[in-house]
Parts: structure tokens; sequence; C-alpha cells
């Protein structure tokens, strides 16, 4: 995305070229709106899906018919009309599993999105605010961290805590605190010097006051788009220690490890791991496409002037 | 010009030639499991018994290719003859070498023996306990004979004598592994099972624990000469990583294939699949001494596992689902009659009302991946509890928790150590066994006696007797349940010759003369 518009596009003796007035102009700079529209919608149809899988789940997740096990999708040979998407190793609805796991992956990354934006805003506010060694410090620990391969980290908590979803949220939040932490910090130190912040001082606010009240609601766009884009890269995550085992323990399942413990079926039931793996990649474009969006018109340094 | 392309084109043909011939002279395994040490002394796992067959001989030999006991003049021990109910002399066969060029002499056979019968190291004194509780000494008599005695008469010597946990190894080879080499310290021991050495036709050359394991042909065998010059054992894991090396052909055999994937193997043309049922059982056992783990309580987890449904939709059928504790290789002391384990989901439900069942959640124990089948056997399992009202939660562990006090259920496995009820339930579960040993089954006055009488008694009807006495007490409090025995499948090129012996103890892989060969060797 060009921050600044190409002047020769704008000369309108040049044929079919946008100019500034033009609707094509949009495209240039935007996603089309369809294509966002097509986002909107799926992300509309998913997190439905996700909140509604109590009411609309044909099965109980965990109800398994072990004799119609490895079922597949209805349209194809030997399929069982009671289970749309197949059945797995278990003789679990596939459907019904898809359903869950997403509402616990939607959920799993959303909490961990949260804690890691917590984490980070109360880093990077304390760091822009005070200033001095205490933002030498947190800072630090903003590069330690990034340092450091994530999965490394993940392993390490997991051996200690335990795998369950509780102790995946609180990984997952530790993922992206750091890049919450220098982005809040970053608007902090612009922010503090404005001369709105000085005269809230001068008022006699506290600093604390003056965080909450005039600096936070302020950084409040970058911070929104940075949270939407990390739940694309949390739920990515999330499937990828999930896969691994790490994630939460079985018969529970999330989009990762039903791609995990499926993964043994792959040359003969692949429906196992096609369905959820689809579904990763469905919400992971979606949420990336929108935060896209988001980012084009919350972000000051991309509109047009 | 022609001349000189045929003689390019023959060349060629040579080169093929000789690489294919050199190419046969090994075999590469990929294993599920591999083990992190190797001493078959001290060893009872399913994953050692994979390899010691290869390097190590027993004393008594046995005709493998039969599942009754058969046994043969084929180990360490030319000739054997029981001097008395308690006592056993054995000749020594003259001129066997070690891997390491030593002569074996009766001083390391007296001391392979000793190292556990008189133990110092505690890991031979657990199988002093489960598999050699009766042998009291062992004696060199003079430079061809043993002699070994017992505490009481003793039915089992040959079956004992031809047990992993007897095989030969070295004893001066032990003794200077570490400090003093004139003493034997428990730092030998530890070091031995990481360089083994024994007599049997491959010598280990290499063995890093958990990952790869390296036979070679040993020249100086007594015997027949192995049929391959390297064998290496590589662990992987991953099914699918196994399956993918078999089909690129970086391996040329693969282990632990579950019934759903033998179609991906036997498909191919150029692959096939040898399956067993493995005489070994899949078990769910428990910890008869939580206070919440009453004999009603487990009696009712017992009567709600619909095993030959388990086995209908995990093993395709192809498991053997028992009623009692016994194998067919047990001979005369096999015993399909006895009806111990039963399905009765109504008894479940009565019993766990009798227990007064609260619905306090019951943890079941399970490694991610060590047997076949475990983990959906164990979710299974966690329905058909929740189906008359038992709680269960699963936990994913690596660790070994049967020694726990927090543990209350697991999956487990029982294999036939050797080919008696004693060399199957018996180390289990005898009143010196591995539960008892771990502190998880504490057997009453009365399961002792039936014990006592089963096991030492030589007369056979009195020997059945008592193992239905057993069976009755496991029936009415229960430390296990036994599932099924699993059907076991090997993928391997199509042109290996190989197959698990039915004689053998479970897993073995078996690469002596005459057990494999690789067509065009």
């Amino acid at each position: 995305m060009s921050a600044i518009v190409d002047r020769t596009s704008l000369d309108p003796s040049q044929p079919n070229m946008p100019t500034s007035d033009s609707p094509n102009h949009s495209q240039r700079r935007f996603r089309p709106d369809a294509l966002i529209a097509i986002a909107a919608l799926l992300a509309l149809i998913l997190l439905g899906a996700a909140l509604l899988a109590p009411f609309i789940a044909p099965f109980d997740p965990d109800a398994q018919r072990l004799l119609a096990r490895l079922k597949p999708p209805i349209g194809f040979s030997g399929s069982d009309a009671r289970y749309w998407l197949g059945s797995d190793q278990l003789g679990r609805d596939m459907l019904t599993r898809c359903l869950y796991g997403l509402r616990l992956t939607l959920l799993i990354a959303l909490f961990g999105a949260a804690l890691g934006l917590a984490l980070g805003a109360l880093a990077g506010l304390v760091a822009g605010m005070v200033g001095g060694t205490v933002d030498a410090i947190i800072m630090g620990l903003c590069d330690v961290k990034i340092a450091i391969p994530f999965t490394l980290v993940a392993l390490l908590v997991i051996a200690i805590a335990g795998a369950s979803a509780v102790v995946l949220v609180c990984v997952l939040s530790l993922a992206y605190w750091a890049q919450f932490a220098r982005l809040i910090r970053a608007q902090v130190l612009t922010i503090r010097e404005m001369p709105y912040i000085e005269a809230a001082r001068a008022a006699g606010a506290t600093s604390m006051r003056i965080a909450i009240w005039h600096v936070l609601p302020n950084i409040v766009s970058p911070v929104i788009v940075m949270f939407t884009l990390n739940i694309s890269n949390l739920i990515l995550l999330e499937s990828s220690l999930s896969f691994l085992g790490l994630g939460v323990q079985p018969p529970t399942a999330t989009l990762g490890s039903m791609v995990g413990l499926g993964r043994d079926y792959m040359a003969t039931a692949p429906w196992v791991v096609a369905s959820p793996a689809i579904l990763i990649m469905l919400v992971s474009l979606t949420v990336m496409l929108l935060g896209d969006w988001l980012r084009d018109h919350l972000d000051v340094r991309l509109r047009e002037r | 010009m022609q001349t000189l392309l045929k003689l390019r084109l023959t060349g060629t043909a040579a080169a093929l030639l000789l690489s294919g011939i050199a190419m046969a002279q090994e075999l590469t395994v990929g294993v599920q499991n591999m083990s992190a040490y190797l001493d078959p002394g001290r060893d009872f796992s399913n994953v050692g018994s994979q390899h010691y067959f290869n390097s190590f001989d027993p004393l008594i030999g046995k005709d493998h290719s039969k599942a009754e006991s058969a046994w043969t003049p084929t180990g360490v021990a030319t000739s054997w003859r029981q001097v008395s109910p308690t006592v056993m002399e054995l000749k020594i066969r003259q001129g066997v070498k070690f891997h390491n060029g030593d002569t074996m002499t009766v001083e390391d056979v007296q001391f392979s023996l000793d190292r556990i019968v008189n133990f110092t190291f505690p890991p031979y004194g657990i199988r002093k306990r489960d598999t050699l509780p009766n042998i009291a000494k062992v004696e060199v008599i003079d430079a061809q004979t043993i002699r070994i005695t017992a505490t009481k008469p003793e039915p089992l010597f040959e079956t004992l004598l031809n047990a992993q946990q007897t095989m030969i190894v070295p004893k001066k080879y032990v003794m200077g592994l570490s400090g003093d080499p004139s003493k034997l310290e428990d730092s030998d021991y530890e070091a031995f099972s990481l360089k083994p050495v024994g007599t049997g036709p491959y010598k280990i050359t290499e063995f890093i624990p958990n990952q790869r394991l390296v036979y070679e042909r040993f020249d100086g065998f007594w015997g027949d000469k192995a049929p391959f010059k390297k064998i290496t054992l590589r662990r992987i894991p991953e099914l699918t990583g196994r399956i993918t090396a078999l089909k690129s052909g970086e391996v040329d055999l693969i282990t632990n294939i579950p019934p759903d994937q033998i179609s991906v193997i036997a498909n191919d043309t150029k692959l096939k699949v040898e399956s067993t049922v493995t005489p070994l059982f899949h078990v769910v056992i428990f910890n008869t001494q939580h206070p919440k783990m009453t004999a009603k309580i487990r009696q009712a987890l017992s009567y709600a596992i619909d095993r030959k449904t388990l086995n209908e939709a995990l093993w395709g059928g192809k498991a053997l689902v028992p009623n009692t504790h016994t194998y067919p290789q047990f001979g005369a002391l096999f015993m399909p009659e006895l009806n111990t384990f039963e399905y009765n989901p109504s008894k479940a439900k009565q019993l766990l009302k009798e227990a007064g069942y609260d619905g306090f959640e019951i943890r079941y124990d399970t490694g991610s991946a060590y047997y076949t089948n475990a983990l959906l056997a164990a979710q299974a399992i966690k329905e058909m509890w929740a189906e008359v009202g038992v709680k269960m939660r699963i936990n994913v562990d690596e660790a070994w928790t049967g020694n726990s006090p927090e543990m209350m259920s697991r999956n487990w496995s029982n294999p036939m150590y050797y080919p008696d009820p004693a060399g199957s339930f018996g180390v289990m579960w005898s009143p010196t066994g591995n539960a008892a040993s771990e502190g998880r089954w504490k057997p009453d006055a009365t399961f002792q006696a039936s014990w006592e009488k089963f096991r030492f008694s030589t007369d056979l009807a009195t020997r059945k007797t008592a193992y239905t006495e057993l069976m009755n007490y496991v029936k009415g409090d229960p430390p296990v349940l036994v599932l099924w025995q699993p059907y076991e499948s090997y993928g391997m090129k199509k042109n290996l010759s190989w197959k698990p012996q039915p004689g053998h103890i479970p897993y073995v892989l078996d690469f002596r003369a005459g057990r494999v060969r690789l067509a065009g060797q």
C-alpha cells in the first residue's frame, strides 16, 4: 500500500488511468470491496457457527459409534447419511467436531490475544510514560522475548504446567505481548508530548489518569489492527501446538489437534484431516483480510490526505 | 567404438550387480520405539525384547517356529539334566566366543545368573523377584558343568533358562568397564547397558539410546552365520514417518502398523505386510491401593468395557479377546474355559450403586503412542465408562505413572515373558511381581496360598486348580482387565522374507540364520 499517491496516475490524458475521483482509485490502495464483503460474510458465518455450535451440532462432539468409524462424507461411496462430513477414527461426527473445534480454537486464540494485549499494553504504557531505566528494562525484556524461539518457550511452559486449554491460552499470550508493548510504547512516546497532555498535567492529572483517559483512547486504532492480525497468527500457532500434542487433551478437540490426531489417516481417510484444515485456512484468511482492511482504514499513515 | 560402448555397458552392469549384492548385505529397520539401555538381565520391556535375541544366547534353546515350547540344545548348554526337583545341571558348550573376543567359560554362565540371583544392582533385584524368585544359587561344578539350585521344587527350570533375562553376558568385560576392574560395581552394569556384549550371531557396534542400534555380523559366532553383514534399527516414532520411509525405500522393514494402515502398505506393489496375534495382552490396570478404587468400583469399570466391539472397531476383529489370562503357548496350562473378564454394563451400574460411587473423576493415564491403538482405546473406554455413569479424564503422560500413589487407572501391557502362566500373569501379579513391587497391588493370604500352590507344584492338575483360584480372585478383586492380544503388523519390501516367529516372546526381531532373507542375496 503506497502512502503517497502516484502523481502520474492522476494525469487524465492517460487512458484508463485511475484518478483521485475515479472509483477505481480505491483499488490501488484498498482491497476490492467484494472481497471484503465476502470476508465479512464468512467471518459472520464462522463466528455464528462457533457461537451456536451447541445448538446446531447434530451430535455430542465426543459421542462415538465405533462400528461407524472412518465413514466418508456424503456423496462418496460408503458414506453414512448421518455424517455429512464423514466420521473420524472413533466414529465421531466430523461436522460436530469441526464446529466445537472451531469454537474452542477461536476462544483460545481470542483469549490468548486479549491476554497478550493486556500484558503488552501494560508494559508499553509503563515504558512509555515512565521512561528512563524502566523503559530500558521493559524494552530489553521485549528484545529477549523476540530473540528466543517461541516454540521453545511453549514447550518449556507446557512441560512444567501440563497441557490444557488454560495453559495454552497463557502460552499464546506470551507469543505477541512484546509486539504490543513496542507498538503502544511508540504511540505513547508520540502522544505524551501533545499539548492536551501538557494541559492535563498542568491541571493536576496523575500519570495514571493521563494514561487511562488521554493516552489509551488515542492509540486504540493501531492496537485494534494489530490485535486482529495477531488473532490470525494465534490461530495458526494454536493449531501447530495442538498438532504437536501440546494443546488440549483428547477427546477435547481444537482444529489443530484434529489435524494432528488425524494425520495417520491422510492416505486412507483424508476427510479426517481435510475438514479441520480447511476451516483453519478459512478462519486465518478471513481474519487476515479483515485485519488488512481495518489497517487500511484506521492507520492514519495510509489515509488519503 | 562399439567395443568401447560394450565395455562401458558391461562395466556399468557389473557395478550395479555388485552394488546390488553389497546392498543385500544390509538391512534397515524403522522401529516405533528404541530402548534407553540394553541389558537382557535387567530389561522386561516390549521395546527391549525386540533387540536381544540377535546378540545374546540363552542357556537352553527353543524351536521358535512352534508356539508350544520345544526345548533344543541350541543355546550355550549342550545338554541338561534335572537331578532332583530342586537341582538342574547343565553342560556348557565349549569354544563359544563373546563379541569382544573373550572365550565364554562356566564362570560367565554362573555370573550371568548370579548377578540377578544375588543381586547388588537394584534393577536386577526386580528381576530376581518377578522372574527368578525360586533360584537360590548357581555353582560351577567343573569347566563344563553348572549346577542351579532352587529353594523349592521347580517345575519351570527349562522355561526359565530359556528366558531373555537369563541370557549369557561376559563377567570380565563387565567388571572392567568402570572403576576397579577386579570388582563388580553398579557403574559396571550401567556401562554394560550402553555397550553390551554377548555371544549371538550379531555384535552391537553402535547404540544411541532411544535412537539407533547397529548390528554387525559376528564372524566368531559358534552357530550358523548371520545372514546380514549389517542391520540398522532406526527409531521413527511417527507412523506416517515410518510408512513414508518404507515407501521411499529408506528402510526395508517397519514395525507397529495398526490395522487401519495395512492397506496403505499392502496396496503398494513393491511392499507387503506380515501380521501376527502377539503373545502379549494390552491391559487396563488399576491402583488397588488408591482409597477410591475399591474392589466394586474396579469390578464395575471392568464390566463396563465392551472389548468385542473395541476389537471390531480398532482391530478389524483381528485381535484376540480372551475370557481369562491365558495363551495357547501355555500348552497344557492353556485354560480358555475360565470366565474371568466379561462385558456386563447392567452389572457395572449395579456395582457402582453398591459401591456408592459419587461421580468422582477417575484419571486414566496413557502415553500418546507407545502401544498400537492405545490412545483410541482410551477415548473409547472413556465413553463406555460414561455410559454406565463413570467420569473419566484421560491423562496423556509419557512418563510411567504405575508407581505413583495418585495413579488410578492406566493402560499397560502384560507380555508372555516365558511360556507359562507364571511367565505372564505371574511376572506382573504374583506376590513378588512387578505390581506388588511398585506398591499398587497387595494380594492377601488367600491369593498368596493359591499362588504358592500354582507356582511350585509339579502336578499339572494341582497347578490348573490353583490357577483357577487365582483367576476367580482376580475376577472379584481385579488389579487388571485384559483387553486383547493385539494384531501386530510389520510392513516390508516384497523381496524380504521375514515374519515374526510364534515361539518367541512379543516383538522379537529375529534376524538369525534361516529367519530372514532378502531376495537377490
